[in-house]
């Protein structure tokens, strides 16, 4: 089974304070720490869980500036045999327009593979668009927000989908596919640093984007950067810790559910 | 003829809520409804679309993009091409929309909550809510848009007069992916939905030792622990505990949330909770925008200070 999986590298966002710069232009990115994309995280420990029972390899795929190869070592030390990394000069906005390059990359450098993994979605921009245009392009079937694997065949897989309420939906799709890895479906494996130092020692291809561009065109166009309207928000309890938790009991015991 | 395509979420029968929103977008943009829907005796408000096409085919068969595609191309065929095609940006509507996208060569936009009419742009969230990004198509239409739940179901209006009916009699079923049947969660002696009171965890609580704390917090509270999807992934509560779309709705009294910095669909899962209180150590966390009370600090910190409180 041979299983190639996209992996993405990701600006930390939690507790940052995010800035729009050049009234709306760009959102300053320049400080934040960076690191794999959770969702492709889940997607590699799988694509390398599958690899380890039924054989096969795995490739990783980043596309991205040249710092993504961060991601393809951390792939190659969890167990991926390959990294590709497709350079572009600056990111692509348009997820339709990342998906055709892909395409065009799978196929003019004959990438094999048996299925392709992506995250459900990346966390900078929430798109969730890749796999599933991608899948359409190369005419693939196609299944998202997949939480298990249940079945390795050659020729098809048995999985389940995530759906709302806790509910799960079980899914027979044929060989070749595309499949988008939902979080939590495994517990990614630790990956230490000595793991990735040796992973660096393993060659990661490299392909220029731009020869990939035939028929690229973006659809949608960010026009700006904006700050989310803000709601009415919270009554912030402020002071001492001591007198904050003082108040948070005291509401409890308002609302009548502590004594 | 300028009209929507909303394509319906139907699941076990129901027609998802959430499909208001899919309304309401399409009545702010102006259009005329058309709303695709697989045949079967659901009810809804039927008035709140001009055509309604029933699909002769079941739920499962429906909400499968590799059939869809077939659905839509029917649904356009003799009426010409939409200026959107609309879905939910739920399990269903996020795995068919860029599916039907890269079908047709169509923009897609995921997660649309707010627009500009006049200005022709939508507003989507980037990094965990902190930022919108505005968006124009630049490429032909129809543009194929996902809608957060709760954005537009307010400004779902209904029609002066009653849907026309029309009727799709077949679909070519892909025998790529198949549906084979439902699976449901394990049922587990704590539910969450019925409890008053909850204490409820995020990534914040930062590592799997801390867990046990925060079950000893909860019972000094008598409150019931829950959690974020971020503590149900990395398995340090059980599934059934999880609050937000793919887990629990809970309505409590009093949610308490520790370490939770609130997506949405986190959000969707206990908005309407009586008494919201936010603790979280980042100010600009989503989750205090909803919150009634909020507290900018360590959450390990208060948890700490709460027990000697509690204690004496």
């Amino acid at each position: 089974m041979n299983i190639v999986t996209f992996t993405k590298r990701v600006p930390v966002t939690q507790e940052e304070e995010l800035r729009i710069t050049g009234d709306g232009a760009a959102v300053d990115l320049s400080k934040l720490p960076f690191k794999v994309n959770d969702w492709d995280n889940y997607a590699v420990e799988e694509a390398v869980r599958i690899v380890e029972k039924v054989g096969g390899s795995v490739t990783a795929v980043a596309m991205g500036d040249a710092e993504s190869d961060e991601v393809l070592r951390r792939a190659i030390a969890m167990g991926a045999k390959d990294g590709f990394l497709v350079r572009i000069a600056r990111a692509i906005q348009d997820p339709f327009a990342r998906a055709a390059l892909i395409s065009n990359f799978i196929k003019n450098e004959n990438v094999p593979f048996d299925v392709i993994f992506t995250g459900v979605q990346s966390e900078d921009d929430q798109f969730g668009s890749v796999g599933g245009i991608l899948a359409a392009l190369l005419k693939l079937p196609y299944s998202s927000m997949v939480i298990g694997i249940d079945k390795v065949e050659s020729d098809h897989m048995v999985i389940r989908r995530e759906l709302e309420g806790g509910l799960q939906e079980r899914v027979r799709i044929s060989l070749p596919c595309i499949l988008s890895i939902q979080s939590g479906i495994n517990e990614p494996r630790y990956v230490s640093i000595m793991g990735i130092r040796k992973a660096s020692k393993v060659e990661r291809k490299v392909f220029q984007g731009n020869a990939y561009e035939a028929g690229v065109g973006a659809m949608i166009d960010t026009v700006k950067w904006v700050y989310p309207p803000r709601k009415k928000g919270a009554m912030m309890l402020s002071g001492e810790l001591d007198e904050v938790c003082k108040n948070l009991v005291g509401i409890l015991k308002e609302k009548g559910v502590y004594q | 003829m300028s009209y929507a395509l909303v394509v319906a979420e139907v699941r076990r029968g129901v027609f998802e809520e959430r499909n208001l929103d899919s309304f309401g977008l399409s009545s702010l943009l102006g259009k005329e409804i058309v709303l695709v829907v697989p045949d079967g005796p659901y009810s809804f408000n039927e008035r709140l679309a001009d055509t309604i096409v029933k699909v002769k085919a079941g739920e499962e068969v429906f909400l499968n993009p590799l059939n869809l595609v077939d659905i839509i191309e029917q649904v356009m065929n003799g009426r010409g091409k939409p200026d959107c095609i609309v879905f939910t940006h739920s399990s269903s509507g996020m795995e068919s929309a860029p599916y039907v996208a890269g079908t047709f060569g169509l923009p897609v936009v995921t997660d649309v909550s707010a627009i500009n009419k006049d200005e022709g742009v939508f507003y989507k969230s980037y990094y965990s809510d902190k930022i919108f990004g505005e968006f124009k198509c630049t490429g032909q239409g129809p543009w194929v848009l996902t809608v957060r739940s709760g954005s537009f179901k307010d400004a779902a209006a209904e029609k002066a007069d009653a849907a026309k009916v029309e009727y799709i009699e077949g679909v070519a079923a892909s025998d790529k992916r198949v549906f084979l049947e439902y699976v449901e969660e394990e049922k587990t002696e704590i539910d969450i939905t019925k409890a008053e009171f909850l204490l409820s965890v995020g990534r914040g609580v930062g590592n799997k030792d801390e867990i046990p704390t925060y079950e000893e917090l909860a019972g000094m509270l008598k409150a019931t622990l829950s959690g974020s999807r971020p503590v149900i992934d990395k398995m340090w509560l059980p599934k059934p505990r999880q609050v937000g779309t793919s887990g629990k709705t809970v309505k409590p009294k009093v949610y308490l949330a520790m370490g939770i910095s609130g997506a949405f669909q986190h959000i969707a899962g206990m908005k309407d909770s009586d008494c919201i209180i936010a603790i979280n150590k980042d100010a600009g966390a989503p989750i205090f925008q909803y919150a009634h009370f909020g507290v900018i600090a360590d959450m390990h910190k208060v948890r700490d200070k709460l027990k000697d409180m509690l204690k004496s």
